[in-house]
């Protein structure tokens, strides 16, 4: 089991060297620089700046650079942010888009098992058409409707939630529940079609038939296998929430890392893109060793096959 | 059970209400600075956010009065020499820094070798180009500042030579790049130099707290010279979706937004909304080397087919139709020069330059998506070439830095811009389209303009300084017609009433010295 995990890591960050270097390149394919700006500059202050952020070299000898830099742990300096560090930025940034990640997270899974599981369980009832509806909304909706409609109906109209900023646990309420929406309503409409395939599956018949008690068919039997599939989609969705999102931190101004992916590659500012792919791409890799870890936890038949190999 | 419910809810809700007012302090005010200041560096700052935090911080030499004359700020008073080259500024007495060290003229002399040295890689180290040797020096070429035209002969004297006389040079150093520096400090702290703690300043404000992407807080500066000021505490939040700020505007939670251009309309006859009309410039380009817009008579006809007049109309933002390139409010401007509106005469000068529109090929418009304003304008644009003059039009959109890099490399046909005044003189306009600019993308170049402007940098008379402009303009307007102006913006506010003396300047800047809050 170990073994496997950690040659899983070391897969990981094989991944993450081919991401560096795409994002690296896909990023110089760009027209327009960093220091491409309404007014501009005249061309002895354009080398200063190529000087100072080491750009006048070639793309190998700056790509060589930016590994190695990346080797020792050292991100580079943002070209948009004088005198920060992308290591710094995240620094801040990062633990913001977790909180409030990790909040939405919980509330899709939570939320999305439960609702999925009571929907497929009463399948066809009122409360299984009104959870349909419910999470085709939630699927179909973008964040910035979902957000907007939030401020205008709890902050503006009822003046319950603060439409904006980072200043408490109330203040977190309509950004999570906006980034939850989302996974929320395709975690509740997974779980349900696995509860109803499981439903169907032998050995619920067989344990029914034994007189197991419904609430514990449904708990062992039912749920766990249910489960199986949901976790696949748990694991990207995790890491995709910790990094934050562009449009609900933008809209509720919350300090988070996500709105980096967008605004950091309209500056050009390349170390900031570099820097926010990667710790994405890192969580993506170890979200899904998660995944597997549990899975194996979950099936025996998994892991009796890893401990077979 | 469902009644407790809601009881309990009631309850949470007035209890924050109650934690709400208690925790609006008073004389603090609450501001969206928008987006995170890239810096407070006033070396190093470039942009319109960073401006607003390092203004209350600091001072210059001078300050502009309500009239944007250069008046006395950090220096008390200042001559120039006979042949208008040498710039004597007489530092004020008494004037200390945050941290108790009296200010000297030595510090003007550290931050301008900072600004200057190829090493900080300062973008706006070209402020300063118009000093002796400081464009060599910042180029490499000259390596010995004591070349430089800027010394301290003692602490309360700063000499200044330029290599070409510039009347506008008292109104060039209210501009933060110029601002004095703590060479210590910087020495000291490296780049971290402007973190709270570490930054030491001389304005009406200290930094107290920098949280990033989120919030700046400010506090009075006891020790600043002119007194200190009314407000205790300026928190400047950095709330980016502009509606959001509005909705946080309403809810009670911030005192000072800018409205999006949508909801002026709701706002327009409230209290609480405030315009300023500011020294800020849209324009139509040509590109002169690319047909049709090559010859002149075309550049004049398209000019003459738009119907600026419909603009305030359609952005409402407070725009006004501009037709000349110095905007109203600055000296020198006039609003009789440019092109007006006579479809007329526009078809008339596009037979005459043999153009059978039918036959033309369709003309390109190239403008930046991100602010929807550009899109409207130029589908306007196209309309009244359309209708006006018969021609085909096209619009193409383009991310930013694209555009941009477009721009400023192979200009398309026709392109929108702005500009903004960075100090108030016609200069800062005018120089824009010498043939030596790196801001001149037209292609233009008319040697009589070039020295019609460099002859009106040096001419400290008014009259003779209007003639000069007047016929400026009438060559980058009416005869060569490079661009085309359309007009000029403003900036619209949302002001709590329970701020006073909150005045915005027309360079879009903020001073927070003359404000309270109950």
């Amino acid at each position: 089991m170990i073994r496997y995990a950690l040659g899983r890591l070391l897969a990981g960050v094989l991944v993450l060297w081919v991401v560096a270097t795409l994002t690296f390149a896909l990023l110089r394919f760009l027209p327009g620089g960093p220091f491409d700006k309404e007014r501009t500059l005249p061309p002895e202050i354009m080398r200063n700046l190529e000087r100072r952020y080491s750009l006048d070299g070639s793309l190998s000898e700056q790509y060589l650079d930016y590994l190695g830099g990346l080797a020792r742990g050292d991100f580079g300096p943002s070209y948009k942010y004088v005198g920060r560090d992308v290591a710094d930025i995240l620094r801040e940034a990062l633990p913001v888009s977790l909180q409030l990640g990790a909040l939405a997270f919980a509330i899709a899974a939570a939320g999305g098992i439960a609702l999925g599981l009571a929907a497929g369980a009463r399948r066809d009832s009122l409360l299984d058409r009104a959870l349909a509806l419910g999470s085709l909304v939630g699927v179909s909706a973008p964040s910035f409707v979902i957000g907007a409609s939030g401020i205008l109906l709890f902050g503006l109209a009822l003046g319950w939630l603060p439409a904006g900023l980072w200043e408490g646990p109330l203040y977190a309420v309509l950004p999570a529940c906006t980034l939850a929406a989302l996974p929320l309503a395709y975690a509740t409409q997974l779980t349900r079609a696995q509860v109803v395939a499981a439903m169907e599956q032998d050995w619920v018949r067989t344990a029914r038939a034994l007189g197991v008690p419904e609430s514990r068919v449904r708990r062992r039997h039912v749920l766990r296998n249910a489960l199986l599939a949901v976790m696949t989609y748990f694991g990207p969705l995790l890491a995709t929430l910790l990094t934050g999102s562009f449009v609900v931190e933008k809209v509720f101004a919350v300090p988070g890392m996500g709105r980096f992916f967008v605004t950091a590659v309209g500056n050009r500012d390349y170390p900031l893109v570099l820097g926010v792919t990667l710790v994405y791409g890192a969580l993506v890799v170890l979200a899904n060793l998660v995944v597997d870890l549990l899975y194996a936890w979950l099936d025996p038949r998994i892991r009796v096959a890893g401990e077979e190999k | 059970m469902a009644a407790r419910g809601v009881g309990i809810a009631l309850a949470a809700v007035l209890a924050l209400a109650c934690v709400r007012e208690a925790e609006r302090p008073a004389h603090e005010l609450r501001i969206n600075l928008g987006t995170e200041p890239p810096t407070l560096d006033w070396n190093l700052a470039t942009d319109g956010v960073s401006i607003i935090a390092i203004e209350q911080l600091m001072r210059g030499l001078t300050r502009l009065d309500a009239d944007l004359r250069p008046a006395p700020d950090l220096a008390e008073s200042w001559s120039v020499s006979a042949d208008g080259l040498t710039y004597t500024f007489h530092i004020r007495a008494g004037v200390t820094w945050s941290d108790g060290v009296p200010l000297v003229a030595q510090h003007f002399v550290d931050s301008w070798r900072r600004l200057l040295d190829p090493a900080t890689a300062a973008e706006y180290a070209y402020f300063l180009f118009g000093v002796r040797n400081a464009r060599a020096f910042n180029a490499g070429r000259v390596t010995d500042f004591a070349q430089v035209g800027v010394r301290a002969p003692d602490a309360s004297t700063l000499v200044v030579e330029l290599d070409q006389p510039a009347v506008y040079f008292p109104a060039l150093v209210n501009f933060m790049v110029t601002f004095p520096l703590r060479r210590d400090l910087v020495e000291r702290f490296g780049e971290r130099w402007t973190d709270p703690g570490n930054l030491v300043s001389l304005g009406p404000f200290v930094l107290e707290e920098w949280r990033h992407d989120y919030r700046l807080v400010l506090r009075a500066n006891p020790t600043y010279w002119a007194g200190r000021p009314a407000l205790e505490r300026i928190t400047a939040y950095m709330v980016e979706e502009a509606s959001t700020a509005l909705v946080l505007f309403e809810q009670g939670l911030l005192d000072l937004v800018r409205i999006p251009p949508l909801e002026i309309r709701r706002y327009e006859n409230r209290p609480e909304y405030l315009r300023q009309p500011l020294l800020r410039g849209y324009y139509y380009g040509f590109n002169v080397k690319k047909p049709p817009f090559d010859d002149p008579r075309v550049r004049r006809a398209f000019g003459m087919a738009i119907d600026r007049s419909q603009f305030p109309e359609l952005l409402r933002g407070g725009e006004v139709p501009w037709s000349s390139w110095i905007p109203p409010g600055m000296p020198h401007a006039n609003r009789a020069l440019g092109l007006q509106y006579d479809p007329e005469k526009a078809r008339a000068l596009l037979r005459e330059a043999g153009i059978a529109p039918e036959s033309l090929a369709p003309v390109q418009i190239v403008f930046n998506s991100g602010d929807p304003t550009h899109k409207l304008v130029a589908e306007h644009v196209q309309a009244f070439w359309r209708e006006n003059l018969g021609v085909r039009v096209e619009l193409q959109n383009r991310e930013w830095k694209v555009f941009l890099k477009e721009v400023a490399t192979d200009a398309p046909p026709v392109y929108r811009l702005g500009w903004g005044a960075d100090f108030p003189d016609p200069d800062n306009f005018m120089s824009l389209f010498t043939s030596y600019s790196e801001q001149n993308h037209t292609g233009w170049a008319n040697p009589r303009y070039d020295e019609l402007v460099q002859r009106a940098a040096r001419e400290p008379e008014p009259s003779r300084r209007q003639a000069l402009y007047d016929e400026a303009q009438r060559l980058l307007l009416e005869t060569d017609a490079p661009i085309v102006p359309l007009l000029v913006t403003a900036a619209n506010f949302a002001v709590s009433p329970r701020v006073h003396g909150f005045r915005p300047s027309a360079m879009d800047l903020f001073f927070f010295e003359q404000v309270s809050a109950e």
